[in-house]
């Protein structure tokens, strides 16, 4: 027998089992987290993600409901273990520099003990609504440093052997906007970890560890293998794509970026040499978000039955150059780059993609569209979904998000009830895809008008430079944000009158192949 | 007039069970007759045999409504909405079809935008903005006139709260198109959300004429043979009159599978449990349930064949995994079973009708676990031809071949526990204090394993498990339903309100029925939440003891109550007969 179907007693009839049996894990601590948080973004937006990893840090299933946080976790397990944790610790960390993305996102890690032993590791990572900084939501306008994002939290033991430590969740919560809420999710992320714990702990008594041993090398080997297959069956290619940000947060100067991509032997090598050095404004990222973008364009040229482990980033490589906007260091601001620069990446790996001949998809609408209304005692917050673009199987989809986001719109009925606003229109924005053999998908246009004093908070992107088509397909139509009927910046804060009237309208994706002639 | 028929209309199988007034049960399988589901209804009850005389009742679960939804072969809908909501259908919750297949699109909507007409009016929260002219209704109904449409579909912003724009326009409407149908999303779910609202107005609209005609044509056939007027099951576990049933048809979308899941809930009652776990598994998907304290979990939501449908059905999850399910070997080079499946044409193959592909029953037989050489439905099994094709695979993975054999089948189990899981575990359910009801052709071989994977200690296969949907259905009570917008805060609402409104849901759910049992629920959440609960509620409650066992419902499933007042969005009645005795 093969090598290829038979991987250390280990073989291929009993890895659909285990690989049912790991998600299941993965999935039920996803259930726990949503069944016990509080917030509605963790609840309904399903801004979350869990993982469970085996005694040596390696990632064996991930549960991921938004692209963002694939594969970003193995991060936040070796900076735990780097810290020499005892059985049954529970971590709490968002350090981008140590192992998270950007402060809302709190990562909760434990290592589970079975008896004096640490057999694996389960991770909760969760986007909380507010973690203090300089502004509620923790998504500031305008930060130029780290600690105006809010808390700063680097791995710390909230629960030494599964006791929590009262004070240290106490000094968390004295410095977040809504300690309640903020108590209430931690809680049901400490609870997600904790059944983690225990399927992972039943599975390996089930199981035994030299076998349990053997079907984690060969779930990751598998991953792996599916991995390098198709870019095998991609070939020697090579391809390079440059684009920019609208501005970084505090200035309207175009920030740009450039990847050189290289497919070799079932390996994909990315360097990004050329982009932008770090900014002063909050769209620097870390490595771990970039390879996150990378997993999931990797990811979205597999089958969608590949089972997520870490498998799938092995044949990845990545190189930045020195102080680059994609490997933010301390004290860099980072909370806009998560959302919006994740965004361009994937864009630039698309594109380059193309360049080298691969049939990917056209640029999709290559922002989130965060918007933000506060008035006199609330917040509201959303994000758009625009076009995706065109693709070699078809048309692109219209009005959903693309790249590292996936969440739900808001109800006008429900919005509308519960804020002093009104949604004048929602609809389609027809003709906004690229024309071509394939078209993009349309953008969405949606007009609010308030009804009482406030303010909005706009970051947008693809405002001045549209989403690309591919192989001769027309480019997506840009998107526009007008106040009464002017246009405003794609990044701004406004002040508003009752009767003001602001429209959002999300880009088109770029069209696919150039469209036949009539 | 004594024997009550249960008749379950499946994509391979018609299957007919009869209780007579001793209890006594009666089984009859027939194929399936897929351009006209009534004609395999009357074979069935030919092949019992009973007088006409002597049926009391006929009840039906069908797939007329799955199926048509599934082929888009339903009615040519106009829909008229809100301008400047006009794209809702297209809009949906902005979640993508696929999170990496970047490519994949959601079903088309039942309407495009050409049959879209936009209404000059405009309901807010807080009141009429635009009111909704009476030139303007003319002009609208003209529009729609001209679109020859086979029925048409209000649906406009705020109409749950303030119904008077989709009245207005509803009359404007019938004057200019006398004859033709007209749906209300302020009828069919009177529930705030305009996208899953719309959705399922727009779905009730599709399906209708089809059913109505369907089901005429059946209760004509029926009625020519001296059967009475037959009932149908709803999604939600509900049994309707055909004459009704016909104006619901958005609420008979999962007929069938809810007829299991009753079915199962009956036998389960009759044996002495409560809570249980089911599964039913078929030739190319398996059904899981849950049932608590002997009732049929029933919620509102859920999609069929990617058409959003709000409103009650029973719970069941649907996994790929069945009798049919495929296996093979992937690019990896794991073992996979199903998604894809042989289904009963060309089946398995054993069934000898043209089968290559090995499937899960494929594997039973290799492995000695079917033995009968015939199954019911008269299928002949060539065991031979199952052994060499799994004998094939063996090869192709280097393994013997019991352990390939068992090894499909602990994969088509790891499935199955994974959504049995899902059911219980997602609703705060330990399933090791549940009862695993296996039934449906397959449900037998694999409950002890699935059993074990979950940590069950007792599982019940009923009685005519092949044909259990059937029996459900012959035994299950008539029950008819309502409901309406509330939108209030519990706290604000005194007892009086309360019982005026179980009142009002009561009588409309009842109708002509005698004496029902009542079970009202109100749909509450904390204000400001974007999910709600289903509380139980009577004439003698109160706001207060309404928001105080939504707390505690609260608790038991996500655990944990929240410092905010209680709201109740919306109330629903059932009006419930007497079921038959087993």
């Amino acid at each position: 027998m093969s090598s290829r179907t038979r991987s250390r007693g280990f073989d291929a009839l009993g890895l659909s089992v285990m690989s049912n049996a790991v998600a299941m894990i993965a999935e039920e601590m996803g259930t726990v987290l949503e069944r016990g948080s509080l917030s509605p973004n963790i609840r309904e937006r399903r801004d979350a993600s869990s993982a469970i990893f085996d005694s040596g840090g390696r990632m064996i299933a991930q549960a991921a409901h938004i692209p963002v946080h694939l594969g970003a976790m193995p991060e936040s397990v070796r900076a735990v273990m780097a810290r020499k944790p005892a059985p049954g610790d529970v971590f709490l960390l968002n350090s981008p520099y140590d192992g998270g993305s950007h402060l809302p996102d709190l990562t909760m890690v434990e290592a589970v003990a079975e008896g004096s032993r640490i057999i694996g590791y389960t991770a909760v990572r969760a986007h909380h609504a507010d973690v203090g900084g300089m502004s509620p939501g923790s998504m500031p306008q305008g930060a130029t440093e780290l600690v105006q994002e809010g808390l700063h939290l680097p791995p710390i033991r909230l629960a030494p052997r599964g006791r929590l430590d009262d004070a240290l969740l106490e000094l968390v919560l004295a410095n977040v906007r809504t300690p309640a809420e903020r108590r209430g999710d931690l809680e049901a992320q400490r609870g997600a970890c904790a059944a983690g714990a225990a399927g992972w702990r039943m599975l390996l008594a089930r199981e035994g560890p030299s076998r349990m041993r053997a079907a984690c090398d060969a779930l990751l080997a598998y991953t792996e293998r599916r991995a390098r297959a198709r870019l095998l069956e991609i070939g020697d290619v090579e391809g390079r794509a440059d684009d920019i940000l609208e501005g970084d947060g505090v200035s309207d100067v175009p920030v740009p970026f450039a990847l050189r991509l290289r497919v070799r032997r079932g390996t994909l090598s990315l360097d990004f040499a050329g982009t932008s050095p770090r900014v002063r404004g909050n769209v620097n990222t870390v490595k771990a978000v970039v390879r996150a973008a990378a997993i999931f364009v990797l990811r979205s040229l597999l089958d969608d039955d590949v089972p997520t482990n870490e498998g799938i980033g092995r044949p990845i490589t990545i190189a930045t150059p020195d102080n680059c906007v994609l490997d933010a260091r301390w004290p860099s601001a980072v909370a806009a780059g998560n959302v919006e620069t994740s965004q361009r990446v994937t864009d630039l790996l698309f594109a380059a993609f193309a360049d080298a001949g691969v049939a990917v998809p056209a640029q999709g609408q290559g922002t989130m569209n965060n918007i933000t209304f506060g008035g006199d005692g609330w917040t509201f917050y959303e994000t758009l979904g625009g076009g995706q673009g065109g693709s070699p199987k078809g048309r692109g989809p219209s009005a959903v998000h693309v790249g590292m986001s996936n969440t739900r719109n808001t109800p006008i009925e429900s919005l509308e009830r519960s804020y002093p606003m009104e949604i004048a229109e929602y609809t389609i924005r027809r003709g906004s895809g690229g024309n071509g053999l394939h078209a993009g998908g349309d953008g969405v246009l949606r007009r609010y008008r308030v009804l009482e004093r406030c303010t909005v908070t706009l970051v947008t992107e693809r405002r001045t430079r549209a989403p690309r088509g591919a192989l001769g397909g027309m480019d997506g139509a840009m998107g526009i944000n007008r106040l009464n009927g002017t246009p405003i910046p794609p990044k701004c804060r406004m002040e508003l009158a009752p009767g003001d009237v602001v429209t959002i309208e999300t880009p088109g994706g770029g069209g696919w192949g150039a469209a036949p002639a009539r | 007039m004594t024997i009550s028929v249960g008749v379950d209309v499946g994509g391979t199988y018609t299957d007919l069970a009869a209780v007579d007034a001793s209890g006594r049960v009666a089984t009859r399988k027939v194929l399936s007759t897929p351009a006209d589901q009534s004609e395999g209804v009357a074979t069935a009850l030919r092949a019992l045999g009973a007088a006409p005389a002597s049926v009391s009742r006929v009840a039906h679960g069908t797939t007329v409504v799955t199926n048509l939804l599934l082929e888009r072969k339903g009615a040519r809908v106009a829909l008229c909405a809100t301008a400047g909501a006009t794209d809702l259908l297209e809009l949906r919750r902005q979640e993508r079809a696929g999170l990496y297949d970047l490519s994949l699109h959601h079903p088309a909507p039942l309407v495009d935008a050409a049959h879209v007409v936009a209404v000059n009016e405009r309901i807010s929260a807080r009141a009429r903005l635009i009111p909704l002219s009476a030139m303007e209704a003319e002009r609208v109904a003209e529009a729609v006139a001209a679109l020859q449409p086979d029925i048409v579909v209000l649906s406009l912003l705020h109409a749950y709260a303030d119904a008077s724009h989709e009245a207005i326009l509803a009359r404007a409407i019938a004057q200019a198109l006398p004859g033709v149908d007209v749906v209300c999303g302020s009828t069919v779910l009177p529930e705030i959300r305009e996208y899953e609202r719309t959705a399922t107005a727009v779905a009730e609209g599709y399906a209708r004429p089809r059913v109505r005609r369907y089901l005429e044509h059946l209760g004509a056939r029926l009625a020519e043979s001296g059967y009475p007027e037959p009932e149908v099951m709803t999604s939600g576990g509900g049994m309707l009159p055909a004459r009704e049933a016909a104006g619901r048809a958005a609420s008979l979308a999962l007929s069938g599978p809810a007829g299991g899941v009753v079915g199962a809930a009956a036998v389960l009652r009759a044996a002495g449990f409560g809570d249980a776990l089911t599964i039913d598994i078929g030739g190319t998907s398996a059904d899981a349930g849950l049932i608590l304290g002997g009732e049929p979990l029933v919620e509102p939501g859920g999609s069929v064949a990617g058409v959003p449908i709000a409103l009650p059905r029973v719970l069941v999850e649907t996994v790929s995994a069945g009798g049919g399910s495929i296996a093979w070997v992937d690019d990896g080079g794991a073992l996979r079973v199903g998604p894809h499946s042989a289904g009963a044409v060309p089946g398995p193959v054993a069934f000898g009708r043209g089968g290559t592909a090995p499937t899960v029953t494929d594997a039973h037989i290799a492995l000695g676990r079917l033995d009968a050489a015939e199954l019911s439905g008269g299928v002949q099994l060539d065991r031979a031809a199952a052994h060499a094709a799994i004998t094939k695979l063996a090869k192709q993975l280097g393994a013997a071949v019991p352990r390939t054999a068992e090894a499909i089948i602990a994969i088509a189990d790891a499935s199955m526990a994974r959504a049995l899981r899902r059911v219980s575990v997602e609703r705060g359910v330990d399933p090791r204090a549940c009862v695993l009801v296996a039934f449906g052709g397959g449900g037998p071989l694999h409950g002890c394993a699935l059993a074990d994977a979950l940590g069950m200690r007792r599982i019940l296969v009923p009685p005519h498990a092949g044909v259990l949907s059937a029996l459900g259905l012959a035994i299950a009570p008539e029950r008819r339903e309502a409901a309406q917008s509330v939108m209030q805060l519990a706290l604000s609402m005194k007892r009086p309100a309360v019982a005026g409104l179980f009142q009002q849901l009561s009588r409309a759910a009842a109708g002509r029925m005698q004496k029902p049992r009542i079970a009202a629920h109100a749909r509450a959440r904390y204000a400001g939440q974007g999910y709600e609960l289903d509380v139980p509620f009577t004439a003698r409650d109160t706001g207060a003891t309404i928001a105080a066992r939504f707390a505690a419902l609260h608790v038991g499933r996500y655990g944990f109550t929240l410092d905010r007042p209680v709201e109740v969005i919306a109330a629903r009645a059932a009006a419930i007969g007497k079921a038959r005795k087993l």
